[in-house]
């Protein structure tokens, strides 16, 4: 088991890492790797637009996303990849190639789901932040920015890395529109060897395992390290006052 | 006093004319007509649910209003206006909240130089100076580099005086500074807002703290139902307080 494991290995390694690269289009591992970290990259993002577009108090703003949020969450990912895969060469009559049409139906899943996230993150800090940033004289966007969003975004760093990791997986079901990644490449390998399902499937399953595990590991590192900053240098006991210090003379 | 030189000195600082407003039906401010010196102290005080709160927001505009005027520094908050000339406005109005609302993710001296900074374009090391001068003005300067959540009450609410003094408003209002603080800290917080108002800052109080009230104000306000029954400077308004409202009200307060 194990050594059959590490022949198909020795044999297909190149195959799962790059694909059919450089003969073909780049696939495997590697191809993985760039739809997530794009998926990731451009979803997170406009989740924050799409939770603000539903925070918005313009209705003309706030409709459109909702219902593209409430639609986009209602609907299974395969159906949505079949439909963009399909529908869109069809009413475009451009030829996309199936990477693009996975990453950008990636994009508005998980960025769906994801401002759904954020929202919560920004309504759970409740009204006090934003009028204390609006009496200082903040815009509502500045305000976003420099007070709201960093706290709500942090608050939610767990919630936000869940989705990053379902980001990760849900990138293998590029498979059913030919997406060249390292499910496509496993499956290569699989019909390849024909007998030996089990030890290829193994192999896949432990990639994404890793995968995931050290975004997981990479996120909880720097939670911690904000956390940390946040708690400050000066754990200590607080200092007893000095009552006649308080003020008096001109700053 | 950073007043524009236009206005004359005998203009107050804030006149509220004929203000309205109501939530649906429930009318909780009724013709309001009033107004604050340059300098003055106003201490606003009436029972609960009597719109104190609702009043001094309307005066940065947290709350909209559904009728009359508010004028600041000769402009109308209420206006039509674009919402960069209305955040101009509120930052030349200090606010201290109830409950502090510090910001948590920020340091105290960045809680105090960030808006002089993102707000009105100040040099960070500019304006780092002037936070920690202000923290040592409010007796927190070995605060500066603590976060909020590390801070006791009166220091958190001394901190978010600081952070409205940062933006160097003419005018600062109160709502209920120390209604949220266990008793042993009220006077930390007293003292600062007592120092403010000695240099002669105009500065509008919504407090329960009558002592306060008697030493500090140059002026009461009393307001029932949305309406403000009586004004009359302290020493009156305790020993003979006109309505029979304002009468009960102290009556009550006694015990
Ligand atoms: N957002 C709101 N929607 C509806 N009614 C409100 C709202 N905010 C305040 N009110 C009502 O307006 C009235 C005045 O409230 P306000 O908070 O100004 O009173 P207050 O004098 O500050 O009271 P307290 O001493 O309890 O702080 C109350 O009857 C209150 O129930
Ligand atoms: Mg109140």
């Amino acid at each position: 088991m194990i050594t059959d494991i590490i022949t198909i290995i020795k044999d297909y390694w190149l195959l799962l890492l790059i694909g059919q690269y450089p003969n073909g289009p780049l696939g495997g591992l590697a191809n993985t790797l760039i739809l997530s970290a794009l998926s990731i990259a451009l979803a997170f993002p406009i989740s924050i637009l799409f939770a603000l577009a539903r925070l918005s108090k313009w209705r003309a703003l706030r409709w459109p996303v909702t219902a593209l949020v409430y639609i986009t969450r209602g609907v299974p990912l395969l159906m949505l990849v079949l439909w963009s895969y399909f529908l869109v060469p069809l009413l475009t009559g451009a030829d996309v190639p199936s990477f693009v049409t996975m990453l950008t139906t990636l994009v508005f899943y998980q960025g769906a789901f994801l401002s759904e996230v954020v929202r919560g993150g920004i309504v759970a800090l409740g009204h006090g932040q934003m009028e204390a940033a609006k009496a200082l004289g903040h815009s509502y966007l500045g305000a976003m920015r420099f007070i709201i969003l960093p706290q709500a975004l942090y608050n939610m760093i767990p919630s936000i890395i869940s989705t990053f990791v379902s980001t990760i997986k849900d990138t293998t079901i590029g498979y059913v529109i030919n997406v060249p990644d390292l499910t496509f490449a496993a499956s290569q390998v699989n019909n390849q060897l024909l007998t030996q399902p089990f030890q290829v499937f193994l192999i896949l399953a432990i990639v994404y395992y890793a995968i995931c595990w050290s975004l997981t590991k990479v996120a909880n590192a720097i939670e911690q390290r904000i956390t940390r900053r946040r708690a400050g240098p000066s754990r200590t006991v607080v200092a007893p006052l000095a009552p006649s210090k308080i003020l008096s003379e001109q700053p | 006093m950073t007043m524009s030189a236009s206005t004359p000195q005998q203009a107050p600082a804030i006149r509220l004319s004929n203000v309205h407003k109501s939530y649906g039906d429930h009318p909780v401010l009724k013709n309001i007509n009033a107004s604050v010196a340059r300098g003055e102290v106003v201490v606003i005080c009436g029972p609960s649910g009597s719109g104190k709160s609702t009043l001094i927001r309307t005066i940065n505009r947290l709350e909209e209003i559904n009728s009359g005027s508010i004028v600041f520094d000769g402009q109308d908050i209420h206006a039509t206006m674009p919402a960069k000339k209305l955040n101009l406005l509120r930052s030349s109005i200090g606010f201290v909240f109830q409950n502090f609302n510090l910001f948590p993710h920020l340091s105290v001296v960045e809680n105090v130089s960030m808006s002089p900074i993102r707000v009105k374009g100040v040099a960070p090391d500019v304006a780092y100076d002037k936070a920690l001068k202000l923290l040592d003005r409010v007796g927190l300067a070995e605060k500066a580099n603590a976060y909020p959540g590390q801070l006791s009450g009166g220091q958190q609410q001394r901190v978010a005086i600081a952070r409205a003094l940062a933006m160097e408003p003419p005018v600062m209002l109160f709502d209920e500074p120390t209604s949220a603080l266990d008793p042993e800290m009220v006077g930390e917080v007293l003292s600062v807002m007592k120092s403010l108002a000695a240099e002669g800052m105009t500065m509008l109080c919504v407090t329960h703290e009558m002592g306060f009230a008697r030493d500090v104000a140059d002026r009461i306000w009393f307001i029932n139902a949305g309406e403000i029954l009586e004004t009359a400077p302290p020493e009156e308004f305790f020993k003979t307080p006109r309505h029979p409202r304002a009468q009960r009200f102290l009556a009550d307060l006694r015990h």
